[in-house]
């Protein structure tokens, strides 16, 4: 063997011994469990995330929050990180899925908003299950080419002039909260079903057909079936950034706000990846970008100011008296979810 | 007379061929539409397909689907024709009941069958990942497969079997030189079925694949949540294009169509 | 003669066995598993107490729109494979015994292609073809002389012909296979007689090629009555059948327990019509 060769094969095996101590230091697979196409997905984020920290991302997803919680009990040790609505969160830490999330080593965190970040469904009594990451709204959105003037009530709905070009996702909860705001009452708090229900029954000849998916909501939208319907405040931004004549409404009557936050299973082989990922996933670096194709609101105050003054949610959701108009979905026990899924199928059946 | 029966034959099977494309059509066309959501009329681009050679995600999944059906297919050809014939040649205390057991995995919606099959499999141990997922999808194509057929066996004269048999064939060759060749075009289309039934799955896959393990069914019905792009609609229209071509080759080279 | 019973019933066990073992494992003991379930006042899993009941059997009976929905499945399910049959059959007939040669075996491929892409992307092809202002309307206003408009989205009828076109090639391909293996000689026997055609289907062809023809309708009805995904994209506001509320037990809310107990109410029915149908189609041949 030449003296060349030598030097390069233990150059070639020093290299090798570098890369995989390296390996065992830090590089982690981690697995995220999230909607399709919701931001964390996002290939460039993905690469970004990997040239940072060395982590390879993976994703697996669900198609209803029902399913998550199911994918969560049968796949232990599968998951590192979870999107979990906050309305669902409590459930998930009663039932042993979620862990605890010490947000000490993840500097992002202490930029949340308050009132996200400190979220008593988020984190009870100060112990952190879920990380704020995003919120947004569910409300009117119109065709602005079509219905003129913009409307500020949510009588746009029930208006006769839109008959049969109306529509609603096909949701028991979405539709009974929607028709509570319609009647003056507080979404958490439904003291009068029987007003409820008149108002949907009402509602019902409006409705040209019901959605169930931003791609439904988009191919119906686009073909003219409906102009008037509700709709995600993240969604109706996606909708805007692809060029749809939507207008997104805060009625002065309220409307219906969500608020998503990533948590931790509590069997995640890799806590500490995972909280790395959270941490990127409230960057303002991340969310700008993000945002820039159409995305909810940030959780994170420096993200939420970083964003252009043409941006979507800053237009849409920037103005404070508008916020203070939103109702926050609280978490709803099963048996009521189950009432008003009963009261929305007689409804839709009975029609 | 006998001229103008074939020709309205021909144009009604035309017909029916132009009712079972046009969705096809339709499909292939958005993949040429510039507008994300179908929007008419049509502006052309070639943009969709750009996008997907670089979607990586989709190919891989797309490429799993294949893979995953043709082993589907030909697992559950194998083992459903053998059970067809079975339950055509003999008689046995309990037929009735095997017959009517391929019925539950049809008439249950696949929401449920899959949600069963994964609590199940995570009682037991057998847990996700491919394995799992072939487990699934073959079942679900088996109950096809056993029916269809069946309806072509019992098409079948079994004297033939018997004529065979007492001329000192033993079962094998009966089945492999009289049963076989006489049930092929029922077995073709039962296999048609198998791989159309696992490459459509989402549920099974859903639920069982392996996180980053998504097939194409899983890729798309995931993400209407959130809005696809006529990548979809490429993709698709590629896969249906080359097993267009594959068929029209294979369908010149060998003959399962039946006797002539 | 014992002996040779044994040794079928052995032969039949081996060529059975792999098939039955199969489905046994992946679908038999899930759905025992979702049939315990269906007697649970709660779905396990959760920190919820849970009983066994019958609740979830009575509740079928206790809420008027179960009943109704299923009816109303049974019979979407029932329009939508008499249809598929009407469509299916002439052109399974005109498949088996006009074309032949060739063409025949890529017919034959070809009817079944379709069905090697989404279902869901099907959909929503359909639902541009359908709309007002689709691909429908904009033909007939093409073709036709005079003004018409069409919408059939959202509607009764949106959600049939999505389901005719989805369930079409099984009753082509199985009445296929049963009338190919019609002798033609038998057929011309017939005619040569000097039999009109009306007898020789009544009395020849329809006999014979039942079983196939039942098959498909069989392998069309029995889905279709638990359909879901159809109904809720282009049916609009008539899109609430059974197998949508059955979903919602899965999706909307965490009730396994109903879900599975109206999903073995559905099979239940299902093989009660089964069993009444076949010894119709028996004395039929």
């Amino acid at each position: 063997m030449t003296g060349m060769n030598r030097r390069f094969v233990l150059g070639a095996i020093s290299v090798m011994a570098l890369s995989i101590s390296a390996g065992l230091a830090q590089s982690a697979e981690i697995r995220v469990l999230n909607w399709q196409g919701y931001g964390s997905d996002e290939a460039w984020a993905v690469e970004a995330f990997a040239a940072k920290t060395g982590n390879t991302v993976v994703h697996d997803y669900f198609t209803s929050e029902q399913e998550m919680l199911t994918k969560l009990r049968t796949n232990p040790g599968a998951y590192d990180v979870v999107l979990i609505n906050s309305a669902f969160t409590g459930q998930a830490k009663a039932e042993g899925l979620i862990a605890k999330i010490d947000t000490s080593d993840m500097p992002n965190v202490k930029d949340l908003a308050p009132n996200m970040g400190q979220n008593a469904d988020l984190a009870p009594g100060g112990e952190v299950y879920g990380v704020a990451w995003t919120w947004g709204v569910t409300s009117v959105t119109i065709n602005k080419d079509m219905v003129k003037p913009a409307p500020d009530s949510l009588a746009v709905l029930w208006d006769a002039q839109y008959a049969g070009k109306v529509s609603i996702r096909d949701d028991g909860v979405e539709a009974v909260q929607i028709a509570a705001l319609a009647t003056g009452q507080s979404i958490n708090d439904i003291k009068d079903m029987e007003a409820v229900k008149g108002k949907l029954k009402a509602l019902m000849p409006q409705v040209k057909a019901f959605w169930s998916s931003e791609s439904d909501w988009n191919q119906f939208f686009a073909a003219g079936d409906f102009v008037v319907s509700t709709f995600w405040s993240g969604g109706a931004g996606r909708s805007a950034s692809k060029g749809l004549p939507v207008q997104f409404v805060v009625p002065k009557e309220g409307a219906l706000g969500w608020l998503d936050g990533l948590s931790i299973p509590a069997t995640s082989k890799n806590p500490e990846a995972a909280r790395a990922f959270i941490n990127y996933m409230i960057d303002p670096e991340f969310y700008v970008k993000w945002a820039a194709s159409g995305a909810p609101s940030s959780a994170n105050n420096k993200a939420a100011a970083a964003l252009p003054d043409t941006d979507f949610n800053k237009v849409t959701l920037g103005d404070p008296a508008v916020v203070a108009r939103v109702q926050f979905m609280q978490p709803l026990s099963d048996e009521t979810r189950k009432a008003y899924l009963e009261l929305w199928q007689d409804i839709k059946t009975a029609q | 007379m006998m001229r103008t029966s074939l020709l309205i034959g021909r144009s009604y099977v035309g017909l029916v061929l132009f009712f079972l494309y046009a969705p096809i059509l339709v499909m292939a066309l958005m993949s040429f539409n510039a507008s994300e959501f179908y929007a008419l009329p049509i502006r052309f681009t070639l943009g969709w397909y750009e996008k997907l050679s670089g979607n990586q995600e989709i190919l891989r999944s797309a490429w799993r689907s294949l893979w995953t059906a043709m082993a589907v297919t030909a697992i559950a050809t194998l083992l459903g024709t053998a059970a067809a014939i079975a339950l055509f040649r003999y008689e046995f205390p309990g037929k009735t009941v095997l017959q009517a057991m391929l019925f539950p995995p049809i008439a249950i919606p696949w929401l449920i069958v899959g949600t069963a099959m994964l609590i199940f499999f995570f009682w037991v141990g057998i847990g996700r990942g491919t394995p799992a997922v072939i487990l699934g999808h073959v079942a679900l194509a088996l109950p096809y497969v056993i029916v269809v057929v069946t309806a072509r066996l019992k098409t079948f004269d079994r004297q033939l079997e018997e004529a065979a048999r007492s001329l000192g064939a033993s079962a094998w060759q009966v089945t492999r030189l009289v049963t076989l060749p006489w049930i092929s075009s029922g077995v073709v289309a039962g296999a048609l079925f198998a791989f159309a039934v696992s490459f459509d799955q989402f549920v099974v896959s859903y639920f069982l694949a392996e996180p980053g393990d998504a097939t194409l069914p899983v890729m798309i019905y995931t993400a209407i949540r959130k809005g696809f792009t006529p990548e979809i609609n490429a993709i698709s229209t590629i896969i249906i294009a080359i097993s267009m071509a594959v068929m029209l080759l294979a369908s010149r080279h060998f003959k399962f169509g039946g006797q002539r | 003669m014992a002996g040779a019973g044994q040794s079928q019933v052995l032969r039949a066990g081996a060529l059975l066995a792999p098939a039955y073992v199969w489905l046994t494992v992946a679908i038999f003991l899930p759905l025992s598993a979702m049939l315990f379930f269906s007697f649970l006042s709660a779905a396990p899993f959760t920190n919820a107490d849970w009983h066994l009941t019958a609740d979830n059997y009575t509740a079928f009976f206790a809420r008027s729109l179960y009943p109704y929905l299923l009816g109303r499945s049974l019979l979407l399910a029932a329009v939508v494979t008499c249809l598929c049959v009407l469509i299916g059959y002439p052109c399974a007939y005109v498949l088996a015994k006009q074309i032949k040669g060739r063409s025949r075996e890529a017919l034959f491929l070809l009817i079944i292609l379709p069905f090697w892409s989404n279902s869901l992307v099907r959909i929503f092809s359909w639902a541009i073809v359908l709309r007002g202002n689709g691909i429908l309307d904009h033909a007939l206003k093409a073709l036709l002389p005079f003004d018409v408009s069409v919408n059939l989205m959202f509607s009764y009828t949106a959600v049939v012909i999505g389901l005719v076109h989805s369930y079409l090639p099984y009753v082509i391909l199985t009445s296929y296979l049963a009338l190919e293996a019609i002798d033609d000689s038998l057929i011309e026997a017939a005619r040569v007689m000097g039999a009109p055609m009306r007898t020789i289907l009544a009395r020849i062809i329809l006999p014979l090629s039942l079983p196939g023809l039942a098959s498909g309708a069989v392998l069309i009805f029995v889905p279709v009555a638990g359909s879901f995904m159809e109904p809720r994209i282009l049916g609009g506001r008539s899109g609430t059948f059974y197998g949508t509320v059955i979903e919602d037990q899965f999706v909307a809310v965490f009730n396994w327990p109903l879900g599975a107990a109206l999903s073995f109410i559905l099979l239940a029915v299902v093989l009660v019509i089964l069993g009444i149908a076949a010894p119709l189609q028996r004395r039929a041949q």
